[in-house]
């Protein structure tokens, strides 16, 4: 069965194995060049808290030099959603084909063939997502080391969210596949639905998922320590000198700052030291928090939609 | 019930929202005959073999094949019988050899021989891909598949209805070339009567959902007259005979009957009737069931 489940998955495979190639085929050679002007400079040497004016500079260059590859990587975050989608599709295709009738009047029982069908793409699923996940990781090590790994573009690729993600996408296709059995119509609503929810996820939830830290200080303190590297939420007050730490200018990051500065803080430039900062913001330390609980809302999800589709499939398919 | 019956349904019906596909379906199948399942379009064919071999669940009533029950029993039902669906599905992309693969991987009682011989017997090759092959070499690879795992009982819905006339004669001989070779029960669909009449030894007759005739085909065929007498209320020979079907000229009465024993009123004049009048008959026939 599971011979039979992977020869009907081939074409999905392929095309899934080949938009990994192409990533890879993009990002290994700019990674590698990455890397070397990453040991060239001896940035790793200006990750101090305070970097001297040369690193400044250095670390300047480096960004300015990657920058718009590290933006172009954002639009990665779709790729979990078009794996899952077309991993499901073979599922739908088979329902949708009639071939279904085929299969299940063969020797194995209709349970069987539900579980070996929907195990094989997802355990491809899950082989996937891993790879792309190394391969992420591996290429932005250098921003990482001068960011972190909090900001949007970052955190949606490395860990163990994009595994979430391609579920979510895989169950989502699915579900919908079941039911309308049209592959063409299940895929398109799945991705639009998947689009949607990583958006609404990316821009309110995420920061909601566990609760962020707050810090204030007078502007003529210097800024606290752990904001290095974190994701900032909102912000008001004066404080926080973009550039100044490299972590309090999140480079390519998706920083939904809310920056008020009011009136009166405009006007009185020289009582600025009267004024106080205030921040909302994940630190370095709730990345697996956060990754964790994402994943978990993502696979769990996943999970209901997949058993839906498996129950659907099992009790009202004939 | 019978253990010898291959296929018992008992009280058996099937719903879909409000309509009843198939409705209080009491029949049996013997072990060894190849019965022709006959009726119009929608008469609810096609359900009858989805619940007896598992894909439908029956909302009323019970079905046994081989003696099992073929939902809740599926994996000691489904390797001992054979099923081609309507359309014969397959899948197109794969080629004649992987498709034959598949039914290995799928059926544990497969025999590799009896496939490849058959398949090369009939000039269909293994390296083509099934969407390529024409309507009625893929009606032979469906068929092969289903008979390479080696049934006791095989169920064909529709198989020819959708072959011109040629394939349609080539699918029935090998149909009868495998019941001549081994111990097999055959159910077939098929709304056209002709066809069946050289296959089959049994009827099952359906029609609005529900069975109008069931029995051996020569019994049938021996059991129905066609009476023509003077012009007369049917009333008193639907006393003892069952009439499927009167029509009345000025002058002239014409009943079709199921005797019951021999028709000895000297006023009728008898003649026998063919299947397919018999068939076409219990097609119009709005009455009750009977078995023949």
């Amino acid at each position: 069965m599971t011979w039979v489940a992977l020869r009907l998955q081939r074409t999905e495979t392929l095309i899934t194995a080949a938009i990994l190639a192409l990533i890879a085929a993009l990002l290994i050679p700019t990674g590698i060049s990455m890397a070397d002007a990453y040991s060239h400079d001896g940035l790793s040497a200006c990750l101090a808290l305070n970097p001297s004016a040369p690193c400044m500079n250095a670390i300047g260059d480096f960004q300015s030099r990657f920058q718009s590859l590290f933006n172009l990587t954002a639009w990665f975050t779709l790729i979990p959603g078009i794996v899952g989608v077309m991993l499901a599709a073979p599922f739908v295709v088979e329902l949708e084909s009639g071939t279904y009738r085929l299969a299940w009047t063969q020797s194995v029982t209709r349970r069987r063939w539900i579980a070996t069908k929907l195990g094989v793409p997802i355990v491809t699923g899950l082989v996937l997502s891993g790879a792309l996940i190394l391969l992420f990781t591996w290429w932005r090590a250098p921003f990482v080391h001068l960011n972190g790994r909090m900001d949007a573009t970052t955190f949606d690729s490395e860990g163990i969210v994009v595994i979430g993600y391609t579920l979510f996408a895989f169950g989502l296709a699915l579900a919908l596949g079941v039911v309308f059995r049209r592959a063409v119509i299940a895929s398109t609503l799945a991705f639009i639905g998947y689009f949607v929810s990583r958006i609404f996820v990316d821009v309110w939830l995420s920061q909601r998922l566990v609760t962020p830290d707050h810090a204030a200080w007078k502007s003529n303190q210097p800024q606290p320590a752990n904001l290095f590297h974190a994701n900032l939420i909102s912000q008001t007050g004066p404080g926080l000198v973009k550039g100044a730490v490299p972590g309090s200018a999140p480079f390519g990051a998706n920083v939904h700052a809310n920056v008020h500065v009011s009136g009166a803080v405009a006007r009185a430039g020289q009582h600025l030291s009267n004024f106080t900062t205030h921040v909302v913001y994940q630190p370095p330390s709730h990345f697996w928090p956060l990754q964790l609980t994402e994943t978990g809302l993502f696979a769990g999800i996943a999970l209901v939609l997949i058993a839906f589709a498996a129950w659907w499939t099992h009790e009202r398919v004939a | 019930m019978s253990t010898q019956a291959a296929f018992v349904a008992d009280g058996l019906g099937k719903r879909y929202g409000a309509k009843w596909a198939l409705r209080d379906c009491s029949l049996e199948i013997p072990r060894g005959s190849v019965a022709a399942l006959v009726g119009p379009n929608g008469a609810g064919k096609t359900t009858l073999l989805h619940l007896a071999i598992g894909l439908s669940k029956p909302t009323t009533g019970d079905v046994q094949v081989l003696g099992r029950s073929p939902r809740d029993e599926a994996a000691t039902v489904l390797p001992r019988v054979g099923f081609v669906a309507q359309d014969h599905p397959l899948y197109r992309a794969l080629t004649v050899g992987e498709t034959l693969r598949v039914g290995r991987k799928l059926n544990p009682s497969w025999t590799d021989d009896l496939a490849f011989q058959r398949l090369e017997r009939l000039g269909i090759p293994l390296g083509q891909k099934v969407g390529t092959l024409s309507g009625g070499q893929q009606a032979q690879v469906a068929l092969t598949l289903a008979l390479a795992k080696q049934p006791e009982l095989l169920l064909l819905d529709e198989p020819v209805a959708s072959l011109d006339p040629l394939a349609r004669r080539e699918f029935l001989e090998s149909v009868m070339e495998v019941v001549a070779e081994r111990e097999l029960t055959v159910v077939l669909s098929s709304h056209i009567v002709a066809d069946l009449e050289r296959v089959c030894d049994f009827l099952v007759i359906l029609s609005q959902a529900q069975t109008q005739l069931v029995g051996p085909i020569e019994e049938v065929v021996s059991s129905h007259r066609l009476l023509t007498g003077p012009r007369t209320d049917p009333a008193t020979v639907a006393r003892i005979h069952r009439v499927i079907r009167e029509s009345h000229t000025e002058r002239q009465t014409t009943l079709l009957v199921q005797a019951n024993g021999h028709v000895y009123d000297s006023c009728w004049e008898l003649h026998e009737v063919d299947l397919e009048e018999i068939v076409l008959a219990y097609l119009g026939h709005r009455g009750e069931r009977v078995a023949a």
